[in-house]
């Protein structure tokens, strides 16, 4: 006799979480001033529709078709130098900071408090540049030391420097250990350890995730020029301030056309690694592509005289960081949180939606469509919708969310359409057998399997919004962003030094958590 | 060791040759308080003149951000530049900096306060609620000046508007307002005249609602360390433009600059007290 199953064990906290994200949500509303009713206003579409009028057709006026050249190569070339800095700066970073190498894992001996001080401050040095976002990294390089493309490739040198080095770190310590402990037991130094016990089963990975930052970096790279640090996100931002829609699609097909192009050249190279000598045609072509990148920038760098002393009597110009703005300072942390919350769940709903048809649920025609929606929605930088939506929904964070849940919904719905071809169907298949609806038998057959894998991309994603979210307001769509684009503009230092000291708390804040919240999944 | 003595000495010769080639050029810049391709167009002229008038080689350097070339020019990085009021008097707290001539407009400047016909604004106070676009932070008669003077009509733009927003430029501030992405605007008083003039302004879409008084605005001023003989030879060249000539005239329309005249520090105390004033001194 069977007996009837228990109901919900999770019940409660299943409800719990359910009211505690409306109840976190509610104020998101006001605190961005989103009103969904602004989408349907018949005003905010009519400004819409007069702009992507504008649109067609595509300006092909010669001189512009030039620069725009000029400044497509300058975007690869400043992401590629960018990304060759930050791996001369994340491998030492590293190397220093790795647990993998630590004597007391590899052979159960104490640590010397010094080196664990040290430590501790080379993790903390990795904190501050990965947890300024690079284009506020960017502006600030602007402003101390001059305009052009410098800036952004030290910008991406730093920021990703952090980043690599934490991440580098991380793929070292997954490494099975036990061949570096034998090596370390039969004397070996930590050099020697790191060469010959980890350095060649960690390398497919470690090449692996810089070719996908590098990725990332060509996305960076495009934007920067919003800040004045030169690449096509230059052009653009003169064409969106002067309305100027011809130039604006022309500069967006560029865009989609450089994403794709990445992300072609990234899948190529990790193919290449499987391949026997693959490995040493891709560092040849890696470092083929750094000098061509340096020799085109360098006449560029000479020119812009951009310079290096004036970064010390800059940052001493940010001290003492202004104390009086604390409220200002919590309302724009708030401002920032609600819109990077907001701007995730209407992801979620979207690339919930999209992700049925992308997975090919309603025959190869839909699906084909959805995929080419989503590649839109996700090749376009998140910056990039946002200085688009400012004019659907106005200036301020309503159009931080909007630019947030278009960018996410096509990263998310990729995402969810994968999990969803790669799931087991056949729940599904079983239950459509006997007879249940089509929709019930997704419900019960196949979402259960999706569904948790679901919220950790979301989360993930989530915790990236946050970060982005803090500077969308350098495109005028609220956030600390604006303040500390303004505080900037109007040499107010220590306003500014404030600024990125809540910017760096909320991203290193926003770091423990997702850590603390993953550690307590696994 | 003759060899090298020689080879040592030419390339002494070649260095002071490069430095030397290097001093005859005057590097000029400009705040971009308009379209990058306008300031270029209406530069060229001017830079040809000056280049004839000076001897020397003169390079525009293209800047896209106001405070940029604040900090260019007090490190030395260009020679000159076309600075507005308040950019001027920053440039003035944070290095040496000579201002040599304005044009006659200068000293009875204006900003004009524009707003979308379908708001159906009558007078500022009936902007409430509405937004409200700035050109550039960095900009006098785009965000200093009608910020001033709006606190001196007891509205405080952050408070008094939905949404406040700097759109960059003088030009960019009025294309917004007449898409609708604001609802108001203010800018520099001569753009708007240029682009009323040119029938770049849909007179059906964008209003005129109110005119500041006037106050000290734009010129053109020198790093403190460029050659004092320079500085006079330049604000010579630019007093000696006749708008009687036509060749001049056409330089001078370009600035739209009935001629220039001299001016000096003390012009720009108002500003610096209206920043002072409306808190965008530190």
């Amino acid at each position: 006799m069977l007996k009837p199953y228990p109901r919900d064990p999770a019940r409660w906290p299943r409800l719990f979480t359910l009211l505690l994200g409306l109840l976190l949500l509610a104020p998101s509303f006001s605190l961005t001033q989103f009103n969904p009713a602004t989408l349907a206003n018949p005003d905010s579409w009519h400004t819409m529709a007069g702009f992507v009028a504008g649109f067609f057709p595509l300006s092909t006026q010669g001189s512009f078709l030039l620069d725009v050249a000029r400044e497509t190569i300058t975007t690869l070339a400043s992401a590629t130098a960018g990304i060759a800095l930050a791996m001369l700066l994340g491998a030492p970073l590293a190397f220093v900071t790795t647990r993998a190498l630590e004597r007391h894992v590899l052979a159960a001996e104490a640590a010397s408090a010094s080196m664990l001080l040290f430590k501790s401050a080379v993790r903390g040095v990795m904190v501050i540049l990965r947890g300024i976002p690079e284009i506020v990294w960017a502006l600030l390089f602007v402003r101390a030391a001059g305009l052009g493309s410098l800036p952004a490739v030290l910008a991406i040198g730093l920021a990703y420097g952090g980043m690599l080095g934490k991440v580098y770190a991380e793929i070292l310590e997954s490494q099975p250990r036990e061949l570096a402990t034998a090596l370390y037991l039969q004397g070996a130094s930590r050099w020697q350890c790191l060469l010959y016990g980890l350095w060649p089963q960690a390398l497919p990975e470690l090449v692996s995730y810089s070719v996908y930052r590098w990725e990332c970096a060509i996305r960076a790279s495009a934007v920067m020029g919003f800040v004045g640090a030169g690449g096509v996100g230059q052009l653009l931002d003169t064409s969106l301030k002067m309305l100027n829609g011809g130039e604006v699609s022309t500069l967006l097909l560029v865009f989609l056309l450089l994403v794709g192009l990445s992300e072609g050249i990234s899948l190529c190279s990790r193919h290449a690694l499987e391949r026997a000598r693959g490995g040493l045609y891709l560092l040849g072509g890696g470092l083929l592509a750094v000098v061509a990148s340096v020799l085109w920038l360098l006449p560029g760098w000479r020119d812009s005289g951009f310079d290096l002393s004036a970064i010390p009597r800059f940052i001493h110009d940010f001290f003492p960081p202004d104390g009086s703005m604390l409220a200002e300072l919590a309302h724009g942390t708030l401002e920032t949180l609600a819109m990077s919350a907001l701007g995730t769940v209407l992801a979620f709903v979207a690339a919930a939606v999209l992700a049925m048809p992308a997975a090919g649920r309603f025959g190869s025609l839909l699906k084909l469509a959805s995929r080419l929606l989503l590649n839109l929605l996700r090749g376009v930088p998140d910056l990039l919708w946002a200085s688009i939506a400012v004019l659907a929904v106005g200036l301020g964070p309503a159009a931080g969310v909007l630019a947030l849940a278009l960018h996410t919904a096509g990263v998310l719905g990729r995402l969810f359409a994968e999990t969803l071809e790669n799931a087991d169907h056949t729940p599904e298949l079983a239950l459509r057998q006997s007879g249940v609806s089509q929709l019930l038998a997704f419900a019960y057959g196949l979402l259960p399997t999706v569904f948790s894998q679901w919220v950790a991309y979301t989360l993930y994603r989530w915790e990236n919004n946050i970060r982005i979210a803090t500077v969308l307001g350098i495109v005028g769509a609220g956030g600390l962003g604006q303040q500390l684009y303004l505080a900037l503009s109007l040499f107010q230092q220590h306003k500014a030094a404030s600024l990125i000291i809540a910017m760096l708390l909320l991203s290193w804040l926003v770091e423990q958590l997702s850590r603390a919240w993953r550690q307590h999944m696994a | 060791m003759k060899t090298l003595k020689l080879s040592l000495a030419t390339a002494l010769l070649a260095i002071s040759a490069l430095a030397s080639a290097e001093e005859a050029v005057l590097k000029v810049s400009a705040i971009p308080d308009e379209a990058p391709t306008e300031l270029q167009r209406k530069f060229a002229p001017l830079g040809q003149y000056l280049e004839k008038q000076l001897g020397m080689k003169v390079q525009f350097v293209p800047v896209t951000d106001y405070a940029a070339v604040v900090t260019a020019l007090n490190s030395d990085k260009i020679d000159m530049a076309w600075l507005g009021g308040f950019t001027f008097v920053q440039a003035s707290l944070h290095g040496k900096v000579v201002p040599l001539v304005q044009r006659e407009e200068d000293s009875r400047f204006t900003s004009k306060f524009i707003v979308n016909a379908a708001v159906g604004a009558k007078s500022l106070k009936d902007l409430k609620g509405k937004s409200f676009a700035f050109g550039s932070a960095s900009s006098t008669s785009g965000h200093l000046m009608p910020r001033y003077f709006l606190q001196k009509e007891g509205i405080k733009p952050e408070t008094f508007f939905k949404n406040v927003a700097y759109s960059g430029a003088h030009d960019a501030t009025v294309a917004w307002v007449a898409s609708g992405k604001v609802d108001a605007g203010a800018l520099n008083a001569s753009v708007w005249d240029k682009l009323v003039e040119s029938g770049k302004v849909d007179s059906s879409k964008v209003k005129l609602l109110a005119t500041s008084p006037a106050f000290y605005d734009y010129n053109w001023t020198v790093r403190g360390n460029l050659d004092k003989k320079l500085q006079e030879r330049i604000s010579a060249a630019f007093l000696k433009l006749d708008p009687k000539n036509p060749q001049d005239k056409a330089i001078l329309d370009l600035q739209r600059a009935s001629r220039f005249i001299p001016t000096k520090a003390d012009n720009y105390k108002g500003i610096e007290s209206a920043a002072e004033a409306a808190g965008l001194l530190k």
